[in-house]
């Protein structure tokens, strides 16, 4: 007797469903700039102190990782901003998950001005001028007599998004902004520059001066540090985030855990984050 | 070690153009002890010199690749073979004049093979082209808009966008091919919505992070509209308008399109009303071992013009020797043309594993609620293997229930159920 159309449709499903899944291949993290270093700091001594455990970081921006999250090319996204709505459509279309956000480190987005700058602080409202392209010249802040250099990021640099958005309100920056590939050239270019001004982690902050902001024009000047990080007083603090697909299991959650662990956040205070708390 | 450090590729090229020049120096070094002050100082003008070109150049290039990184190109290719119950090896000859038909279903062939190609001219504006190349190999526009973003906004919350695009009606539409879990959408999408995309202005608004509505107005009859594709017979325009409410683990929506089609005969046209309401709703859930499942439901009902109320209505006659006349047949009710209609579908799809995906839907589609036989209902079950980040494996089983006029009044399900074998590479 021959089976059914349906017995034999069923067989066939049975059948594909028994392949195997991809085997193992240790964590691979991906994603923000800001990150990296951390990134790899946490992933160096956790190795040490894990024999067998291969975590594997790279960079590429918080966008990068965000899409390598959602094509299933990376179990651990860092990002230094919250996923777009849209994102985790696009997350949710391919895995029926909208993901799983763990902040995991605070840093405070310094602004950065070449060691001989006089300009010691300068407001939100100041810093969006100079950004958006109405300040252009140190003396309408009360620096010196010369122009403006201006370094951003890339538009796939969570750090841009998070500046953008704070910052500018979402308005669009200066046509005369230099984009730059990562913080660290942006620290180099400003290191190098009397007059330049850029933005980016803490952490990179060598070499360069930080402005303290202030987010009226009379309240009082803040510098990034861990109090007026973790208390949210600095203006330009924010949560730095692992994103998954899913709640974390076996090699993923004890990584995860490590990372959120006293040793893990001890870590990050080394590198020139914040602990989350 | 595996943890690799970030390193931006300008910086490791003037890094390496440093350590050339370091390299190049040191014999002269070694050649002018007398010197070495000199030599050093000269050295390091230098390379201070070639760092500052070097810079320059680097900046120029930047500014042209910033100009690249605007443009971008996506796309995918559905490459399939099926195999149908209906198939055979016969080509008959049929009808009156006579017409090759092919008989075979079980054949390879593409899908679709589409490309996109996206200009975000600045973050405020935006343009989309959007081409097809599949199935008959003849390449068709499906996709040509611009999009206007808000600038009060931060994450541009209200956009206009104005040309070629889908209805916003539903939600099998507003989810790509690429990523839709089974080959083919519901019947009553298909029949509602042929080619899924229509002309006119349509306006995007994110009211809050968990409320978005689109309203638009279009031309009506779709792209694949058979007598209209690229017109619009009446001067008034199709609304169309949708709502969805998401918590991220449920959302829930509502469209509602409303216009008027045209039924071109020789002679006074009929004009039936079109009226679309739809609802639909996904539930997102995690089952533990699995993975991310989804449940998901759409209902249609409304009022529309009838392809088989056509097909009885109205016919061609022949008037005189070179002209025909498109009349309806004596004693039919023109009332009749458009119907009460009704479809939808229910869809679990469960994730198993991170790498592969079992589907289940059952849809129906019912053109004239008035009348009996004319049902569509479908049972389709689907498994959806990723092969990486850009390549899926699929295959499917469509069990179709449909009725066909049989003997002495009696009708009968046609064999016609349908494999399909799939692989889909996305760029």
């Amino acid at each position: 007797m021959r089976p059914s159309r349906h017995a034999r449709a069923a067989v066939l499903f049975t059948l594909l469903a028994a392949v195997p899944s991809h085997a193992g291949r240790g964590i691979t993290v991906k994603g923000s700039d800001t990150m990296v270093i951390l990134g790899q700091r946490w992933a160096e001594t956790y190795m040490n102190q894990n024999a067998g455990q291969v975590v594997m970081v790279t960079g590429g921006g918080s966008g990068t990782g965000i899409a390598a999250l959602i094509n299933g090319t990376t179990d651990v996204c860092q990002s230094s901003r919250a996923m777009k709505p849209d994102e985790k459509l696009k997350l949710r279309d391919r895995f029926q998950t909208t993901g799983i956000e763990i902040p995991v480190a605070k840093d405070g987005l310094a602004v950065y001005v070449h060691t001989s700058n006089p300009v010691r602080e300068l407001s939100l409202e100041q810093l969006r001028g100079i950004y958006m392209g109405t300040i252009t010249n140190w003396k309408q802040v009360g620096g010196s007599e010369a122009t403006i250099i201006l370094y951003s990021r890339e538009n796939n640099s969570g750090t841009y998004v998070f500046f953008k958005d704070v910052v500018l309100g979402g308005r669009d920056f200066s046509p005369r902004a230099q984009t730059l590939p990562g913080t660290a050239a942006v620290v180099n270019a400003v290191s190098k520059d009397a007059n330049g001004i850029g933005y980016g982690g803490g952490a990179y902050a060598k070499g360069v001066r930080e402005v303290a902001l202030k987010r009226t024009a009379t309240a009082p000047a803040v510098l990034p540090d861990v109090k007026t990080v973790q208390d949210g007083s600095y203006p330009l603090s924010r949560p730095l985030y692992f994103y998954l697909r899913k709640k974390p299991e076996g090699d993923v959650r004890r990584f995860v855990d490590w990372v959120l662990s006293d040793a893990g956040q001890q870590l990050a205070t080394q590198v020139g984050y914040f602990p989350l708390r | 070690m595996t943890a690799r450090p970030a390193s931006p590729w300008p910086w490791r090229a003037a890094a390496s153009c440093v350590l050339a020049t370091a390299l190049h120096a040191a014999p002269v070094h070694a050649q002018a002890d007398a010197d070495t002050t000199a030599t050093a100082s000269i050295s390091r003008e230098e390379v201070h010199a070639l760092l500052e070109g070097l810079t320059e150049q680097l900046l120029g290039l930047q500014a042209e690749t910033d100009k690249l990184r605007k443009i971008k190109l996506s796309g995918y290719v559905q490459a399939r073979f099926e195999v149908s119950e209906a198939s055979s090896d016969s080509v008959r000859v049929s009808g009156s004049p006579a017409a090759l038909t092919v008989a075979n279903q079980s054949r390879f062939f593409i899908r679709r093979g589409r490309i996109k190609l996206t200009y975000d001219s600045s973050p405020r504006s935006q343009g989309v082209v959007y081409f097809d190349g599949g199935q008959d190999r003849t390449v068709r526009l499906l996709e040509a808009y611009v999009t206007l973003k808000d600038w009060w906004t931060p994450m541009q919350d209200h956009q206009l966008t104005i040309g070629q695009f889908n209805v916003p009606f539903g939600f099998e539409i507003e989810r790509s091919s690429a990523t839709r879990e089974l080959p083919e959408r519901s019947r009553a999408e298909n029949v509602l919505f042929s080619g899924e995309r229509d002309r006119g202005i349509k306006l995007e608004d994110q009211w809050t992070p968990k409320l978005r509505t689109v309203v638009a107005l279009l031309n009506g009859g779709g792209v694949n509209d058979p007598d209209f594709a690229n017109t619009d017979p009446t001067r008034g325009k199709d609304f169309v308008g949708r709502a969805r409410w998401s918590e991220g683990w449920l959302d829930v929506a509502g469209s509602y399109a409303f216009g008027r089609d045209v039924v071109p005969l020789s002679g006074p046209d009929v004009w039936p009303t079109r009226e679309r309401i739809g609802v639909d709703a996904q539930w997102f859930f995690t089952l533990p071992r699995l993975g991310g499942g989804s449940l998901s439901a759409e209902g249609y009902l409304g009022h529309d013009t009838n392809a088989d109320s056509l097909r009885t209505l109205v016919q061609t006659v022949n008037v005189s020797a070179t002209q025909q006349a498109r009349l309806l047949r004596p004693g039919a009710d023109a009332s009749h043309l458009a119907t009460d209609f009704q479809g939808g579908y229910v869809m679990w799809v469960q994730g198993v594993g991170e790498w592969a995906q079992a589907v289940v839907r059952h849809d129906r589609y019912d053109p004239n609620v008035d009348m009996d036989h004319d049902q569509y209902a479908r049972w389709s079950l689907g498994l959806n293997l990723f092969y990486d980040g850009n390549t899926r494996l699929s295959v499917s089983y469509d069990d179709i229930r449909t009725e066909v006029a049989a003997t002495a009044g009696r009708f009968a399900d046609p064999h016609d159920n349908l494999w399909t074998f799939q692989v889909q590479h996305r760029f």
